[in-house]
């Protein structure tokens, strides 16, 4: 090497160090954590991912006496709320949440198994990758946060045909529809879901985003609505719960 | 063909990798000698979208875009160029319409040689098309229509053969996005190897049949989805730690290829590619600053450091002020080649070389590891254990986890950046040096945990 050096500070700014949140995810999660001593290690088994210790939190708070599926809002969610809390602040980061979500299923399966009801979510979502399109890990973050976030995700996985999205949506009744698309060959695929979906006179917000896909041309259609991280589709998804309609949601979404 | 590991580096020392000089140059295309002492600009494109319709109408969109970019070069008075054309799915999964394309692209570009004596060549990169809705099919029909696309592109006028493997994608997208360091080492070092090991020797074969250039790979499919969701400085989706150890197991990947005969140039957004060179000597291409049209990184001006194709990964052909995009684009990276013979023919091409990196060396865990000088300390950790392609690829992620952790005070990292260092480094002190015990171990977590995983793509 050359005699050159530099101090680095004179040419950039490493602003995710002056800016790094003082308190630890540990600590953060301390503060958030319920108090009632059969519901807090569930919460705290779902942040550090544990499945195991999530079902035997369970386990322990249905021979307590508490109900299954009130288990799951009442610990399960609690526990993904600090979760998703602390991943909106900076604080987690998306593996966190990742693993939080999978213990998180793993009880929420467990719960179901213990009782004869059947649990009531949020709101329904339908997640698909664009026909043509086999690039899934931007849907399986968007499916993860949605069921991290409360609600109830029917995944149709990748290279989904458009006939079978039209017919989900049909059949599943959603609140909203998600489509990734990696490649811009493959979102055109978004634009016939779209007509589809008019002709049959169904007007839901479908939330388009991922690789080539911009906010250009999810707003050449009337359903798009443009989802530029996969962190906006659960806060999309509470904004239809909160009543916002298609115009209300572009106007949040559509930043550029 | 066999596979030949390479079991010692291709250079004395990190300080005699330069820009525009490979240890192996390749003769190319109309009069090209790529590595052989100058840089030249590799221009990307992707047709729009509703070219896509017909064979027809993709075809005279892509001579378009190569009248476009050739009358550029030729305006500008740029001495050489290479084109790449990465299929869209119709042109892989119909091999002659990839030929048909390459055939069409190739005498657009006979013609500026012979009129301008531009010097070119180009590339042609079949989509790895090895899959099914749901599961990947590495092996099988798939393979066949792939290798027939190669056939065509190699009889038609593709002068460089590539594309961007996803062997070990399906456990890779799982571990990337869990923190899972064994997962990567498995899904990149080992069955991302053992793919690559298949095809590259297959590759090499129809490269060899139609006298072309069996090219190179680029782990665009793991290592760079890891640098994509990690991202730029605030977003938190992956310590960038993390990723630039999945870019460092990578490197032991895509080394494979070379050892199954490919010679280089490899592929633009390998950014594992300093780390390969260092070992294979083969020229390689690079994307960085002139890539935003495709993507952000946060080492824009140091990936130049030893490219020799300097590139712009992808950009939608469609107007812009200043021309087509493809025009645009061809004249930066045009310009930036420029500056880098210019440095090569006066003698200072080390300086600027080193102010390149200086750039972005301290911007990121990842520019730091991939400075040529770190980048061959990696490469020494590879070829440490080079017939082992779980040890070696260990090797890359051990070596890359003691720079970081070692590095000089002016990286400064987050605390976050630093714990899920720690973690890593625990992860690996855990793992055994038994390559037969791992993968076992492996095999047993992964068909458990990743429900689209299939062992017999790997031949396991």
């Amino acid at each position: 090497m050359t005699s050159l050096e530099i101090e680095p500070n004179t040419i950039l700014v490493r602003y995710n160090v002056e800016k790094e949140k003082s308190m630890s995810p540990a600590e953060a999660a301390e503060e958030l954590y319920p108090k009632d001593e059969l519901i807090r290690p569930i919460a705290e088994a779902i942040f550090e991912g544990e499945e195991d210790d999530v079902v035997d939190g369970l386990q322990k708070a249905i021979d307590a006496g508490k109900d299954p599926i009130a288990l799951i809002d009442d610990a399960l969610m609690v526990g993904m709320g600090v979760v998703s809390k602390l991943y909106d602040e900076g604080v987690i980061f998306l593996p966190n949440v990742m693993m939080s979500a999978d213990a998180m299923l793993e009880g929420i399966e467990f719960c179901k198994s213990k009782s004869s009801t059947a649990p009531v979510a949020k709101g329904k979502v339908v997640c698909h990758v664009a026909e043509g399109d086999v690039h899934d890990i931007g849907k399986s973050i968007v499916v993860a946060l949605l069921r991290a976030n409360g609600f109830d995700v029917v995944d149709l996985g990748r290279d989904v045909p458009v006939d079978e999205v039209v017919e989900a949506v049909k059949a599943e009744k959603p609140m909203m529809l998600t489509g990734t698309a990696l490649m811009t060959t493959t979102m055109f695929a978004f634009k016939a879901v779209n007509d589809r979906l008019l002709e049959a006179g169904i007007k839901i917000p479908f939330q388009c985003g991922g690789g080539a896909v911009n906010q250009d041309f999810v707003s050449q259609y009337e359903l798009g609505v443009y989802g530029e991280e996969a962190a906006d589709a659960p806060k999309m998804a509470q904004a239809i719960l909160e009543g916002k309609d298609l115009d209300a949601l572009k106007k949040q979404f559509h930043t550029h | 063909m066999a596979i030949n590991r390479y079991t010692k580096m291709a250079y004395a020392s990190a300080d005699d990798m330069i820009f525009g000089n490979a240890t192996a140059p390749v003769k190319a295309g109309l009069g090209l000698e790529i590595g052989g002492g100058y840089t030249v600009p590799e221009v990307n494109y992707a047709p729009r979208p509703e070219a896509g319709a017909t064979k027809e109408k993709l075809v005279e969109e892509y001579e378009r875009i190569t009248r476009d970019i050739m009358a550029r070069m030729v305006q500008i008075g740029a001495p050489a160029v290479v084109l790449e054309t990465e299929h869209v799915q119709q042109m892989t999964n119909n091999p002659t319409w990839g030929g048909e394309v390459a055939a069409a692209q190739k005498a657009i570009m006979e013609d500026y040689h012979d009129e301008y004596g531009i010097k070119c060549a180009l590339r042609h990169t079949p989509g790895d098309i090895r899959e099914d809705r749901d599961y990947l099919q590495l092996r099988g029909d798939k393979y066949d229509v792939l290798m027939e696309s190669f056939e065509e592109v190699a009889s038609n006028g593709a002068d460089l053969l590539s594309i961007e493997t996803m062997g070990g994608k399906e456990v890779s997208d799982y571990a990337i996005l869990r923190n899972d360091i064994a997962g990567m080492l498995f899904a990149i070092g080992y069955l991302g190897t053992t793919d690559m090991d298949m095809i590259w020797q297959d590759i090499t074969k129809i490269a060899k049949k139609n006298n072309v250039i069996s090219a190179g790979d680029t782990d665009c499919s793991e290592a760079n989805t890891a640098m994509f969701i990690a991202g730029g400085l605030l977003d938190k989706n992956l310590a960038h730690t993390l990723a630039i150890i999945a870019r460092a197991i990578s490197a032991a990947r895509s080394l494979a290829a070379y050892e199954a005969g490919a010679v280089g140039p490899g592929k633009d957004c390998g950014y594992e590619n300093t780390i390969v060179k260092s070992i294979a000597g083969v020229p390689i291409a690079q994307e960085g600053k002139t890539s935003t049209c495709a993507h952000s990184d946060v080492m824009g001006n140091l990936v130049m450091q030893c490219c020799d194709l300097w590139s712009n990964e992808s950009v939608e052909y469609h107007g812009e002020f200043g021309g087509t995009t493809v025009q645009c684009w061809s004249e930066s990276l045009a310009y930036d080649c420029a500056l880098m013979n210019v440095a090569l023919e006066t003698g200072n091409a080390k300086v600027l070389r080193d102010m390149m990196v200086l750039s972005d060396k301290y911007r990121d865990p990842q520019g730091y590891i991939l400075a040529y000088d770190n980048a061959y300390k990696v490469g020494e950790a590879i070829v440490k254990d080079a017939n082992d392609i779980y040890l070696r690829a260990k090797n890359a992620a051990v070596e890359c986890v003691n720079l970081l952790t070692n590095a000089d005070p002016k990286l400064q990292m987050t605390r976050f950046e630093k714990n899920a260092l720690k973690d890593a480094k625990e992860a690996l002190d855990g793992l055994t040096d038994d390559t037969d015990q791992f993968v076992s171990d492996c095999l047993e977590t992964y068909k458990a945990e990743v429900k689209v995983f299939r062992p017999e793509n790997y031949d396991l």
